[in-house]
Parts: structure tokens; C-alpha cells; sequence
């Protein structure tokens, strides 16, 4: 009962959010619009690029249009930042009359960011039938593989949102953060598989993308999904994540501890 | 024309001048108050195109042939590109805001002021600085260098050109979409369309798409005249269908004309038509 009433605000914040998300239509059928594009291009592209050279071992064509397709289907909930509004209340100041509300912050910022992410979910059916005219997706290996990839998918959106709201927590020290938040959005992009499968890079750096904190992000749900990911390898990945979730969750209520305190000297 | 209405125009000419000039002030004193943030800006051009390059680089190192082009010859590609992109961005950039402007309501304030429309979009106080072309003219260098591309007297005299034939695609297109939401007031979904085309369409050989985009790319919205025809031609490339003569490439500047001419004649008749949204 006390779990639900303590709950009950954050369920409401969510749905807020969803409703006005919602509002944009515009906006929803533009992003629809240049997702089919996108599709597009990856067709095109990995067509040209496998027409001339070898095919790369595990990955026909077949499989690296999916991987990207699916990946493309994953940014949409990805790049959906509710935390971007943290930024803006150091900015302006704002964020002393929530700290004063009696609910969490970072705990609004969460369920906000879930309602606009359950929204732009709601873009990836009508995207992926959109997508599905203009390329071949393969479903998931096994169907234990979907429910892993459904696994691995949810702590990515875990480190997902801990990144990105340690990212917006750097507002407290310098204010302005939009750039340097784009720089790692463009890092993170590459890095995480959700450009390229980190399969591609060479050697070495390959070894070490693959257990960076990106890797947990896209390549790790998306491994799973192709079956590239099986076994006993995905008790271990989904492990790996978590601890990731887990450290960022540290270093995040390490920056909001701190951050808070310099807002309360500044004096608001 | 009479004497007085020759002083006319040498006294306009110099008003925008002026204006030019002060605009221009305004944006350098701007970026030495705001330095750490002009440096956080610079980080951001460096990663945005270094990522572009690096997936490249890393798609071509697993996959050597990209219809035919090597790696050398995508960095050339995307340098071209870069090039005339950059330099339409400084000078340009607001053109692209346009739309914005008459969602919200803001541009009626450039209609009840004495100067031209376009040049006061134009001059706009924005935060573009040169950093993202002097980034493209050193990647130029490097790649036309990487890509044995041979540099004699033709190449010297054409790239200015090529450069400002660029700038005058991306000036019209922008132009174009700038005017149209004159008459539908939302326009993003085609502003998406147009930015995707330009900024990851442009950074493969056309000859990749399907029929249908190669002739969008070359004819209608001509950023194959940006970068890949004038590619074709530097690096002696081949390409069946689009390509009428080799040297198809050097039309970029012709092209540029004929299309800013076309968007600015549709600009003029959208600002006539103009009403605001009324906000």
C-alpha cells in the first residue's frame, strides 16, 4: 500500500509526459519519415557493399541489414533523453523549487523520460512496417533469444538513462552542456554498435569497445538478437551490463550528491 | 540611369556593407567573450565529421570496394562535400531557420524593416565561426593528397568554383524549403527529408541508389553536383547512366546559378504570399 502511494506521483509524471509528447504529431510523422530514409540508405549501402567485396564470416547480408534496421528501431527509444530538462532547471535556476518538492528529481526524470520513451515505442510499429516494405528483417534467433534481447534491451535503457543524466548532472559545474553532450552522443553512436557492429573495427580496439559501457547500450541487445550472442555468452553479457548499470548508477548519485550540494551554496 | 540614381546605389551598396561589417563584428566579439564555449563548439565539429570519417573508414576497412570507390577516394568525397557545406554554413546558416522563424511567429519583425528580407535572415546574429571551414580546408589538403588526386592548374581553377557552386545548391535548397513554409507553415517533415539527403546521402557514390534517388540527387535537389560529380571527374572515375560527359562535374557553379536563381524567384513570390501565422 505505502509502496504504490510512494509510486503513485511518478506513475502520473510518466503519464504527463506521454500525453504531452502525444501533442507533436508533426513531429512523430517527421521522425517516421526520416527513418524510412534511413532505411533506405542502409539497404542501398550494405547492397553495394557486399555485391563487390567478400562477405565478412557470421554476417551475410541478411543479418547486417537486420542488425542496422533493428538498431535504427532502437535509436528511436534511445535518443529520447528525459533528463535533457535537468539541464535546463540548473540553467535557469528552477531546479531550487523542485528541490523543494517532496518527490525525487532524478526519480521524475526517470518516469518523464518512460512516458516519452513509451511514445516514441508506440512510432516503432508503424516505422518497422514502414521498413519492412523496403527491406527483409529476420525475427530473433530462438525464441529464447527475443526473450534475452527484451533482457538485455532494458538494462541498455538503464545505462542509457544513467549516461545521459550524468552527462546533464555536468550542467551543475559549467552551466552549458549541449555541446559536450553532443560530442559523446557522436562518440557513443560509433562506439556502441549502433552505427557499425563493433565487429568491424580491428583487433584490438574491438576487444576493448566490446566491454566499454557503450557496448551495453546497442551491441549487446542487438548481438543477442542476431544470435551472435548464445549460449552460456548471455548469462555473461546481461552480467556485464548490470555491473555497467550499476557503476553508473554510483557515479550518478555521486554527481547528484554533489551537484545538489554546490546549487543549495550558490544559494539557488 | 541618371546620375542621382547611380549615387542611390553606390549609398545602398555601402549601407549593406556596413551592415555586413557590423553583423561580422558582432559575431567575432561574441566568440571572444564566449571562448570556452567556441572551443566546445570546435570539439563538437571535430567529433560530428571525425565520427562521419571514422565509420567510414571502418565500413571501407572491412569492405574495400564501395561501388567501385576505395577509401582515398570516399575521404576525397566527403572533403568536396565538407567544403562547400562549411562555407554555405558560415555565411548562410540562417536561411535554415526560416521556417522556424514563421512557426513562431518571429518573422514578421523582418518584413517592417527597410532592407532586404533575404539580407537580413542572412545577417542574423548566430554563433557560426569559421572553425568548421578552416576543419574542411585542412581535410581537403589532406585529401586530395591521399587520394592521388593530381593538382594542375585546372584542379586550382575549378575548386573555387566547385565550392561556390556548392554553396549555392545547399543556399537554394535551404532557400526553397525556406519558402514553402510560406504556404504550409509546418515543414519539418521535409526539412528532415532534405537534411538527410544532404548530410548522409552526399557521403556515398551516387551511383549506389536506385534510379529514382540518382536522378533526385543530380536533377532536382543537385547535390550530386556538390561532391560527386565533380569526384567523378577529379578522380577519373566512371559512372553508367548519370554521368553525361566526364567533365560534368565543372557545371557545379552552373548548376548553383540556375537553382539559386529558380529558389530565389520562388522565395520572392512566397514572401508575397506571406500572411504570418496570425501568433
Amino acid at each position: 500500500m505505502i509502496f504504490a502511494r510512494v509510486l503513485a506521483p511518478y506513475a502520473q509524471f510518466a503519464s504527463k509526459a506521454f500525453q504531452r509528447e502525444a501533442t507533436y504529431r508533426v513531429e512523430v510523422f517527421s521522425e517516421i519519415g526520416s527513418l524510412v530514409l534511413r532505411v533506405y540508405l542502409i539497404r542501398a549501402l550494405w547492397t553495394a557493399l557486399y555485391a563487390h567485396n567478400p562477405a565478412p564470416p557470421n554476417l551475410p547480408l541478411h543479418a547486417i541489414i537486420t542488425y542496422s534496421t533493428v538498431a535504427l528501431l532502437l535509436s528511436l527509444i534511445f535518443e529520447v533523453d528525459g533528463t535533457r530538462q535537468l539541464r535546463e532547471k540548473i540553467r535557469l535556476g528552477t531546479i531550487a523549487t523542485d528541490l523543494l518538492k517532496p518527490v525525487s528529481l532524478p526519480g521524475s526524470l526517470f518516469s518523464d523520460g518512460v512516458g516519452m520513451t513509451l511514445l516514441h515505442a508506440l512510432t516503432v510499429i508503424p516505422s518497422l512496417l514502414f521498413a519492412l516494405l523496403l527491406v527483409h528483417v529476420d525475427h530473433p534467433a530462438t525464441a529464447a533469444a527475443g526473450v534475452a534481447f527484451l533482457a538485455a534491451f532494458a538494462l541498455g535503457y538503464g545505462v542509457n538513462f544513467l549516461l545521459n543524466f550524468c552527462m546533464n548532472c555536468v550542467a551543475f559545474w559549467t552551466l552549458e552542456t549541449f555541446a559536450l553532450q553532443l560530442v559523446v552522443r557522436w562518440l557513443s553512436d560509433l562506439l556502441s554498435g549502433a552505427v557499425i557492429p563493433l565487429s568491424f573495427f580491428p583487433g584490438l580496439f574491438q576487444s576493448a569497445l566490446l566491454h566499454l559501457p557503450f557496448a551495453a547500450v546497442y551491441s549487446t541487445p542487438l548481438l543477442i538478437y542476431l544470435g551472435i550472442l548464445r549460449g552460456d555468452r548471455i548469462p555473461q553479457a546481461l552480467l556485464e551490463q548490470a555491473a555497467w548499470l550499476l557503476v553508473f548508477a554510483a557515479i550518478a548519485a555521486l554527481a547528484w550528491s554533489r551537484g545538489r550540494r554546490r546549487v543549495v551554496l550558490q544559494g539557488g | 540611369m541618371g546620375a542621382a540614381a547611380w549615387c542611390c546605389k553606390v549609398v545602398s551598396a555601402r549601407g549593406w556593407l556596413n551592415v555586413t561589417a557590423q553583423a561580422w563584428r558582432i559575431r567575432v566579439l561574441t566568440m571572444l567573450e564566449y571562448k570556452a564555449n567556441f572551443f566546445m563548439w570546435f570539439a563538437f565539429t571535430i567529433a560530428y565529421h571525425g565520427v562521419a570519417i571514422a565509420a567510414l573508414g571502418v565500413t571501407l576497412y572491412n569492405f574495400p570496394s564501395l561501388a567501385g570507390w576505395n577509401f582515398r577516394e570516399i575521404a576525397f568525397l566527403y572533403a568536396l562535400w565538407m567544403l562547400g557545406h562549411s562555407t554555405h554554413n558560415l555565411f548562410f546558416f540562417s536561411v535554415g531557420d526560416v521556417p522556424t522563424y514563421v512557426q513562431e511567429g518571429t518573422f514578421d519583425r523582418f518584413l517592417v524593416r527597410p532592407r532586404d528580407v533575404l539580407f537580413q535572415v542572412v545577417t542574423v546574429p548566430n554563433q557560426q565561426w569559421p572553425d568548421e571551414l578552416a576543419l574542411a580546408a585542412v581535410w581537403f589538403i589532406f585529401a586530395t593528397w591521399y587520394a592521388h588526386v593530381a593538382v594542375d592548374w585546372i584542379f586550382l581553377a575549378a575548386v573555387p568554383l566547385i565550392v561556390l557552386g556548392g554553396v549555392l545548391i545547399d543556399l537554394s535548397i535551404s532557400l526553397l524549403v525556406a519558402a514553402v513554409s510560406f504556404w504550409f507553415v509546418r515543414v519539418d517533415t521535409l526539412r528532415w527529408v532534405v537534411m538527410s539527403l544532404e548530410q548522409e546521402f552526399t557521403r556515398y557514390p551516387v551511383s549506389i541508389y536506385t534510379r529514382g534517388v540518382r536522378i533526385l540527387m543530380a536533377y532536382v535537389l543537385p547535390y550530386a553536383f556538390m561532391n560527386y560529380f565533380p569526384a567523378v571527374y577529379f578522380l577519373h572515375k566512371s559512372d553508367h547512366g548519370l554521368t553525361i560527359v566526364p567533365w560534368l562535374g565543372l557545371l557545379a557553379p552552373v548548376v548553383g546559378a540556375l537553382w539559386f536563381t529558380a529558389a530565389y524567384a520562388f522565395w520572392r513570390a512566397g514572401l508575397n504570399r506571406y500572411q504570418g501565422t496570425g501568433s
